[in-house]
């Protein structure tokens, strides 16, 4: 690979994980990638550090950053968003948002029915189809009211709720082909030239919060 | 002669998210640019800050604020000597973005990170306006705050006393939205107190009657539901005046919990001899003209100079982080890339925690 084919840092920490991966070109140079359910926020930058140094490269050398968006851990994401927009800032480089749903279905063989599923709190579901025959829009759904029309022929189920949601449907699960944060640097290095939104957490779903109860008093002489 | 350096600040531990440059050195350092991004009209339908949506808000407008900053003191990062960040206390969410964005422009730029802790950051902010000598009085009276510290240098901070429960500003909040007052509190509750007689209802001053700076807001809120629900039941409502009344006895109550502490965390402070004595407050409620009026007259009859910064460096901003960055930076203090995000960080470890207990440790 010459090394001017662009060098792509991807990195996620939208679930209970935390991921770096430099890609230059097609080929991954170095990359990790760590379970854990706490503590993102404190390992993303040093293993982003262990990353370069593994790969030889230099900060200032990156084309592009790649970061996982979620849907996901509402805390996960704005770590990796808020980390990927101070590097981007500070380098002058685009940060290039990637969904999770697209990550996990990144690296199927080709022209096969993916379907993504993603694990939320309470028996809740985020799903998003890619070559799928019925189109299937990024949803945040009941894992029960999952309609069992999604169930075709040679579909693939990946992502962290992958188990639960083949069962449901019937279909088959798949491990995803890469780890997110290879995947998300990928999808990175076929978006990053252009016009680049800054990237955004993608929620789903609003805050938990409820509009302050008491009423007020009335007021006797207000006209 | 210390050297000049320029501070970058960024803090986004509640509901505004901020950055700064300030240039200069320990105790005559000025603001380049400082701008603050509040958030009122996202939590207005809440009645008070909603920690998930606050935290939305700071991950999508930090790094905007950084570049306006900068463009303003028409500088980039490369001409910044390190970058500061509020790392605690306050809410997490928030303050995860603010250390995460940081940590990606120091990283980039090649600069070095400083963690703040957030009420060094009020505390130290007199340091920035008057150039107030160690050590000095403060009394650092906010929506989420309410201590007297005796400041002895940019990281000696003893706590003389706090509240054991609200702090004033939630207090004020509370007062507002039991009468049908716009928030922020403070100010509505203020307009209203200077229409209305303060005598007309008693409410409690707690605390007044222990020795010793501590104090209690929450008891207060009580007693202005109670007020209010005894006039509620007799006529139905309120008359204008009647809030106005409230108002003022609600804040009459407030600012004798203050100056009475106030002159007792004085005493203490005075036996320090310090060459040049000073009280400095900080916080949102230090706008308080009514509180502020009693407290200078209290300053003067001790013969302490009485300092109060501009409300813009009184209430949240990324100047007074960027300002104790700079104390930071000049002693020689440095963060690493693993600095974590704290949601509770006293500023004076060797006292038993005020507030807050168990696993996550004191509030302050």
């Amino acid at each position: 690979m010459p090394s001017s084919a662009p060098l792509i840092l991807g990195f996620d920490t939208s679930g209970p994980w935390c991921g770096v991966a430099l890609l230059r070109g097609d080929a991954v140079v170095a990359a990790q990638h760590e379970e854990m359910r706490k503590g993102q926020a404190e390992r993303l930058f040093p293993m982003i550090e262990e990353v370069l140094a593994a790969s030889g490269a230099e900060l200032a050398a990156l084309d592009a950053i790649g970061v996982g968006t979620g849907p996901g851990n509402f805390t996960g994401i704005r770590i990796a968003v808020s980390a990927a927009r101070g590097l981007a800032l500070s380098l002058g480089i685009p940060a290039v948002g990637v969904s999770l749903l697209e990550a996990m279905a990144c690296g199927a063989p080709q022209g096969a029915p993916v379907l993504s599923a993603l694990s939320a709190p309470r028996d809740h579901v985020y799903i998003e189809g890619f070559g799928t025959a019925q189109d299937i829009p990024r949803t945040f759904l009941p894992l029960d009211e999952i309609s069992k029309s999604f169930a075709e022929d040679g579909l693939a189920v990946v992502g962290t709720a992958a188990a639960e949601v083949a069962a449901h449907l019937g279909a088959t699960e798949s491990p995803a082909a890469q780890d997110p944060a290879e995947a998300i640097a990928r999808i990175a290095a076929q978006r990053w030239q252009g016009e680049v939104p800054p990237p955004a957490p993608l929620y789903f779903r609003p805050a938990d919060a409820a509009p302050a109860s008491d009423p007020p008093p009335r007021i006797l002489d207000e006209t | 002669m210390a050297e000049h350096f320029r501070i970058l600040g960024i803090e986004s531990s509640c509901d505004d998210s901020a950055a700064s440059v300030v240039e200069g050195r320990p105790g005559a350092a000025r603001v380049l640019s400082s701008i603050v991004e509040g958030q009122a009209s996202l939590h207005a339908a809440f009645g008070g800050v909603v920690p998930e949506i606050a935290a939305r808000a700071h991950a999508e407008r930090l790094d905007g604020c950084v570049m306006r900053a900068l463009d303003a003191a028409e500088l980039t990062l490369r001409d910044v000597d390190a970058v500061a960040v509020t790392a605690g206390p306050g809410l997490i969410g928030g303050v995860m973005s603010g250390v995460m964005l940081a940590k990606g422009l120091a990283l980039g730029a090649g600069k070095p990170l400083l963690g703040v802790n957030h009420l060094a950051g009020h505390a130290l902010t007199p340091r920035l306006t008057d150039g107030l000598t160690y050590p000095y009085l403060m009394l650092l009276v906010s929506g989420g705050h309410c201590q007297f510290l005796l400041v002895k240098g940019p990281d000696a901070f003893s706590r003389l006393g706090g509240t054991i429960d609200d702090a004033p500003g939630e207090a004020f909040d509370k007062t507002a939205r039991l009468l049908g007052l716009p928030q922020p509190g403070g100010p509505s509750v203020e307009t209203e107190a200077a229409k209305g007689d303060p005598r007309r209802f008693r409410l409690p001053r707690p605390l007044l009657g222990k020795s010793g700076c501590d104090m209690s807001f929450s008891g207060l809120k009580t007693a202005l539901l109670r007020a209010r629900d005894s006039i509620c039941a007799e006529s139905g409502g309120l008359t204008r005046q009647d809030r106005a009344d409230l108002c003022a006895a609600f804040q009459a109550a407030v600012s004798d919990v203050l100056v009475e502490k106030s002159r007792r965390a004085l005493a203490t402070y005075l036996e320090l001899q310090p060459s040049q004595p000073a009280l400095a407050v900080a916080g949102g409620v230090a706008a308080n003209a009514a509180i502020r009026t009693a407290l200078e007259r209290l300053c003067e009859s001790a013969s302490v100079r009485f300092v109060a910064p501009p409300l813009s460096l009184c209430t949240d901003n990324a100047a007074m982080i960027a300002y104790a960055g700079l104390e930071m930076f000049q002693a020689g203090g440095r963060a690493d890339m693993s600095l974590t995000a704290r949601p509770r960080w006293p500023l004076d470890a060797s006292q038993t925690p005020m507030l807050g207990s168990g696993k996550k440790g004191a509030k302050a």
